[in-house]
């Protein structure tokens, strides 16, 4: 008994914790600036969605959502599908020299190298392909990150898969190629679906390279843009919340709706 | 049958599924896609970025070799030792804090009961929120004027609360950010590593006498070591590289306080335009982690399966 409300003084403090700092973004979306500053209220006594309003009607956060959009799905979907082969390959192959293990090995180790390192050289890469600020250079940039992900992921996930099942379907008459597609990647579905919701994260919160790749709406990103609200000296707390909420509320319904798959991704396929 | 054999049959077997003809080329026109990219956009700006840091820019343009001197004068660069040491602290109490907390509430949810399902969905919420937003998340309760700090001490007939003007306060502010962040990643990883532990060590233990505690240190420290390793190699890689939570809460102030190393990098080249200076730093950084984790995977395969 004694164990039960310990166990529910130690949950409730958890949720407060988690919970009471979002609240306050939340409660401060839905406040005016002066009610935020000088009030000081702790709920607010005036909702209104004018915050929101104000977002799309004056600080294109409508674009900001569509690049974020159209930039997060076309580098993940190229990413699984590059991904994928190249992890096939690496799983089930033994070419010359092993060179399908230097590949593995240079893709971990280029995964473990932190992204900051190469942000100089990829921004004057862009500079000089002209791809400053479109979505094509955020493509690309997110695409080659992602790639090294989803190989590393997906390797682990084929090898899962029996062998036989492949060399069955091949003694019956399909091709190298038709024995993947046919049998090993359906196995794999739940592997690719894992890799994809965790690289659709990462892809939607970078922020970093959006920084140095990006200068106006016609390609920021929602964390870019949400970065734009926040000034040096006279801080618009009041948008800079409804941003928060805005740039983070798609990403939070994703991840709750497919949290089952969530937690390898975390762990790089550390743990299972 | 000898592991050697063993070995030689799982070749053979594998040679024998690469078949013939269109389908030997099949293994090189898979991986090349992926190898085409990687090299393009990684590898390239990587050897363009060792490139750039033996290069002395002016406004953004290189226009002298220097050899390896960026790399020398970093390490007589007052500005870049305090961030280095900066960042080395804010790890290390980032990390440390959300081991210890994080393993604390594997242990206390380890056996099944009401409300944990919610209490996994809730704490998958602060590690996939937006890090900028964590960062705005955390300014409204920190802000001197609008912080929930402060509406909590003006309520209770205090004062404003300052808490990013002042150095000390700051940095903790900052580590207290990344705890909340990121300890739930920690509580996901040791309690999935808890649960794959072997039951009867603990029965045994029990049986022989031995309290929580001595079962605790005995036990399930050892058997965990692995898990536990990996856990803190991976966030310790993740934590150095900090920058968008440091870029919107305090932008390295007040003076230097939180100025991590990213950040001091990411100033010398798009603020002040030393671009061969910063890509000699962040060439450093890099190797300092790569080898930070080469030392890592040695002692975990040293120690082995535990």
């Amino acid at each position: 008994m004694r164990a039960g409300i310990l166990r529910g003084a130690v949950m409730t403090l958890l949720l407060a914790i988690v919970l009471v700092p979002i609240y306050w973004m939340v409660a401060a979306s839905f406040k005016s600036n002066k009610e935020i500053t000088q009030d000081a209220t702790l709920y607010p006594h005036a909702p209104s969605f004018d915050n929101y309003l104000h977002l799309f009607s004056q600080k294109q956060f409508g674009s900001y959502l569509t690049n974020s959009l159209v930039v997060t799905c076309v580098s993940v979907v190229l990413a699984l599908v590059v991904g994928s082969l190249g992890a096939y390959a690496i799983a089930r192959f033994h070419l010359k020299y092993r060179l399908e293990r230097k590949v593995g090995l240079s893709l971990l180790t280029l995964r473990i190298v932190p992204p900051v390192v190469i942000l100089i050289p990829v921004y004057l890469l862009m500079l000089d392909l002209k791809l400053l600020d479109s979505w094509l250079g955020l493509i690309i940039t997110y695409t080659a990150f992602n790639i090294t992900f989803c190989v590393w992921m997906m390797e682990s996930f084929f090898r899962e898969i029996p062998v036989d099942l492949e060399e069955a379907a091949m003694v019956d008459g399909d091709s190298r190629f038709n024995a993947f597609r046919r049998i090993a990647l359906p196995l794999a579905a739940p592997g690719l679906a894992a890799t994809a919701i965790f690289a659709v994260i990462v892809t939607f919160n970078e922020f970093l390279f959006a920084l140095a790749l990006t200068a106006t709406p016609r390609a920021m990103t929602m964390p870019r843009g949400t970065a734009t609200l926040i000034g040096r000296i006279d801080t618009d707390w009041a948008s800079m919340s409804a941003a928060g909420v805005i740039g983070a509320l798609p990403i939070v319904i994703f991840a709750l709706l497919v949290q089952r798959h969530l937690v390898r991704g975390l762990t790089l396929g550390a743990v299972k | 049958v000898s592991e050697a054999a063993k070995l030689e049959g799982r070749f053979k077997r594998r040679e024998r599924l690469q078949g013939a003809g269109f389908d030997l080329a099949l293994p090189y026109l898979l991986l090349a896609p992926c190898v085409l990219i990687v090299l393009a956009v990684l590898v390239y700006p990587l050897w363009d970025g060792l490139r750039a840091s033996t290069m002395l820019y002016r406004y953004g343009k290189p226009v002298a070799a220097v050899g390896f001197d960026n790399y020398l004068q970093l390490w007589s660069d007052p500005q870049f030792l305090n961030s280095l040491w900066v960042t080395v602290r804010f790890v290390f109490f980032s990390v440390a804090i959300e081991t210890v907390l994080g393993l604390a509430l594997a242990l206390f949810c380890l056996r099944e009961f009401r409300g944990i399902r919610l209490l996994r969905t809730i704490l998958i919420v602060p590690m996939v929120i937006t890090p900028v937003v964590v960062a705005i998340v955390f300014r409204l309760i920190y802000a001197s004027d609008a912080g929930m700090f402060t509406a909590f001490s003006e309520s209770m007939g205090g004062g404003e609360v300052q808490i990013l003007g002042d150095p000390t306060k700051a940095f903790i502010g900052l580590v207290a950010l990344d705890v909340w962040e990121w300890t739930p990643l920690m509580f996901l990883i040791l309690l999935a590593g808890l649960q794959t532990l072997p039951q009867e060590p603990f029965e045994a233990a029990r049986v022989d006498g031995a309290g929580p505690w001595r079962s605790f240190v005995d036990l399930t420290l050892p058997m965990l070591r692995p898990v536990l390793a990996i856990a803190i190699v991976l966030r310790t890689i993740d934590a150095f590289g900090t920058f968008d939570q440091v870029f919107v809460l305090t932008h390295g102030g007040p003076g230097e306080a939180t100025k991590l190393v990213s950040i001091y990098g990411y100033d010398t080249s798009f603020k002040f335009q030393q671009t061969g200076y910063a890509a000699a730093l962040f060439v450093t950084i890099g190797l300092i982690i790569l080898a930070f984790a080469l030392a890592a995977v040695r002692m975990l395969r040293r120690a082995g399966p535990a």
